[in-house]
């Protein structure tokens, strides 16, 4: 597994490397010193596995985060950020407090191996989960859960359990590494997840209006609605 | 009243009622068995009359209560106290003692009856203000009992509730140290530190074993010298350096030092911990801040009996300094100011955009 190292302190990018060392699948293909190098280095060697720290230089972990397309697996690693560990309550993700204990990180890395055996592994592929961060929370999103997405402005709007985070991306820009199967253009500004349909309604002029388990009604405008009822072959 | 209050002065409330009620329950109860067994009055008057007369008793002390809260007694000294308890049961006591004696419950008090019975031979009739003098005493005496209980209730509780507020002002207390305790200590640096330090032990034992020396160094000195102790510039600056040290470790090229102290300079006199704070403020805020870092530099000189420091960093454009970064260097401003008052400052020069100076100024001979 390809894994990329980033923190500001060069010590404990020695330190992680010799205790990867041990782990001789996790092969570990750059380091970084800061988020700006990272962004790029990430996005040409494609690691599926980042360790990252949290407070670095020119940029948090979060906020690089925040700017990959493709979020790889992370595992964070902070010396001390009661802050930002307490900010990020989710499952999803996994952090080790510097100095790292040996056995903490095996049990990382095991995790990460059973949810990389669980991963399509293709590059290119249609997104899994994105990293969102809304004010001082963050959260990794599964995209299956997500009942809708709506574009303000230059924003997405998650509509995603009962939070509505904001992610700062382009809606058409996402919609092309959205699961077609999954996903369906509702109209000019939503894109609605086809498992979270409830029930779909005749309007006027040929449009559609389909209702969201948990969410709102939302219209399918005339054009989007022929392609609805051929894809659903209603 | 707040929210938190509110149940337990209905719980107080509640307990006055039952003392009341068992109070003047009590005393109804027991009159009215001596009057019909001891006497051998007719019970349904006596029940009646005594029903009225406690009635106007509970009512009576009832006021007594309100009135007493109205003048504050509880907050009165003992022997204030005591005399206005006198009083005022005498006060309660007349018009309670004057309507007795002119019913039938008189009788219970009657010697005439009472000797009739018992001491036929001691049998002699009382005057009528004698009497209403005995009557008044009696109840006044109640009235006393009835105070005493009421004030005992009240301090006990107040006590109770002062040690709660002692307990929790400890616990507070105990907090506000841990707090600063953990300010002081640096937990960001010391973990750093500590992670350094295990990266070394295999790159370079020598290193790893100087580090862990100089980590020794810099917690006694954090952890041992009390807020408000002076030490030369030049003590304070050995310390210093065992930090810079570790930090350079820790971050390598990226963080530069040039310190320059003139020899009249070394050996004045400031605030413990205070050019220490200065310095991992600059670290903290600005090179540990920048992907390149800096040079951070400390320059110390004497003009007119004053001694300038200066501590300055590069920093990131545009910092927003928030209340949390400023908690250090305001408990700085706050410790110079308990110790050399006006004489001495502590300015944050943000003027460059890409510069911060700590600038303290603190008088030669304090």
């Amino acid at each position: 597994m390809k894994a990329m190292i980033i923190d500001d302190e060069p010590p404990a990018r020695r330190e992680l490397r010799r205790l990867l060392t041990g782990f001789p699948w996790v092969e570990i293909v750059g380091e970084a010193g800061n988020i700006d190098q990272a962004a790029e280095m990430v996005e040409t060697l494609t690691p599926e596995l980042l360790f990252l720290d949290i407070q670095m230089p020119g940029g948090s972990g979060f906020d690089l985060l925040t700017r990959l397309e493709d979020v790889p697996q992370v595992i964070f690693t902070t010396a001390y950020d009661e802050h930002a560990v307490r900010a990020f309550k989710v499952d999803a993700l996994d952090y080790l407090l510097k100095p790292i204990e040996p056995a903490r990180l095996a049990e990382a890395l095991g995790r990460v191996r059973s949810a990389q055996a669980a991963r399509t592994p293709q590059p290119g592929a249609a997104l899994e989960q994105i990293f969102v961060r809304d004010g001082s929370r963050c959260w990794f999103v599964p995209l299956r859960e997500v009942r809708l997405l709506s574009s303000e402005g230059n924003y997405i709007r998650l509509s995603w359990g009962k939070t509505q985070p904001l992610l700062g991306r382009a809606l058409a820009a996402l919609e092309q590494r959205l699961d077609p199967n999954r996903f369906f253009r509702a109209n000019r500004r939503q894109i609605i997840n086809l498992d979270f349909i409830e029930s779909v309604e005749l309007g006027v002029n040929g449009r559609l209006h389909a209702q969201l388990r948990d969410g709102p009604e939302v219209e399918i405008s005339r054009r989007q609605a022929r392609l609805f009822k051929t894809k659903m072959s209603i | 009243m707040n929210d938190t209050e509110r149940p337990i002065a209905q719980k107080s409330q509640l307990a006055y009622w039952i003392f009341q009620l068992t109070g003047w329950g009590m005393i109804t109860l027991a009159r009215f068995f001596a009057g019909v067994a001891v006497l051998d009055l007719s019970w349904p008057r006596l029940g009646f009359e005594l029903l009225l007369v406690n009635a106007f008793g509970l009512a009576l002390s009832h006021w007594l209560r309100d009135f007493v809260r109205r003048h504050q007694w509880r907050a009165l000294p003992i022997r204030k106290l005591a005399w206005r308890i006198l009083i005022a049961s005498f006060v309660c006591g007349a018009p309670i003692g004057i309507v007795t004696q002119f019913t039938y419950l008189s009788a219970l008090h009657d010697p005439d009856s009472f000797l009739r019975e018992y001491a036929p031979a001691l049998q002699f009739q009382l005057a009528l203000p004698v009497a209403i003098s005995l009557e008044i005493v009696n109840w006044a005496l109640v009235f006393i009992i009835w105070l005493a209980i009421y004030f005992t209730a009240i301090a006990l509780r107040e006590h109770r509730s002062a040690q709660f507020k002692q307990s929790e002002l400890t616990r507070a207390l105990q907090l506000a140290e841990l707090r600063l305790l953990k300010s002081q200590l640096n937990p960001h640096f010391l973990f750093n530190a500590l992670n350094t330090v295990r990266s070394l032990i295999a790159d370079n034992p020598a290193r790893a074993q100087n580090a862990v020396t100089r980590l020794a160094k810099t917690l006694r000195y954090t952890l041992t010298s009390p807020q408000d102790e002076l030490v030369t510039l030049s003590q304070e600056l050995d310390i210093v350096a065992d930090y810079l040290e570790l930090e350079s470790m820790r971050f390598e090229d990226r963080l530069r030092i040039e310190i320059q102290v003139p020899d009249d300079a070394a050996g004045v006199h400031i605030p413990v911990m205070l050019l220490q704070t200065l310095v991992e403020n600059a670290i903290k805020h600005g090179i540990a801040e920048l992907p390149a870092g800096g040079l951070l530099r400390v320059a110390a000189t004497v003009q007119n009996e004053l001694l300038m420091l200066d501590v300055e960093n590069p920093r990131p454009p545009a910092t927003v300094r928030t209340a949390r970064e400023g908690v250090g260097l305001q408990n700085a401003r706050d410790r110079l100011r308990l110790l050399f008052g006006a004489r001495a400052s502590l300015e944050l020069d943000l003027s460059k955009p890409d510069v911060a100076t700590a600038r303290l100024c603190i008088p030669v001979n304090p």
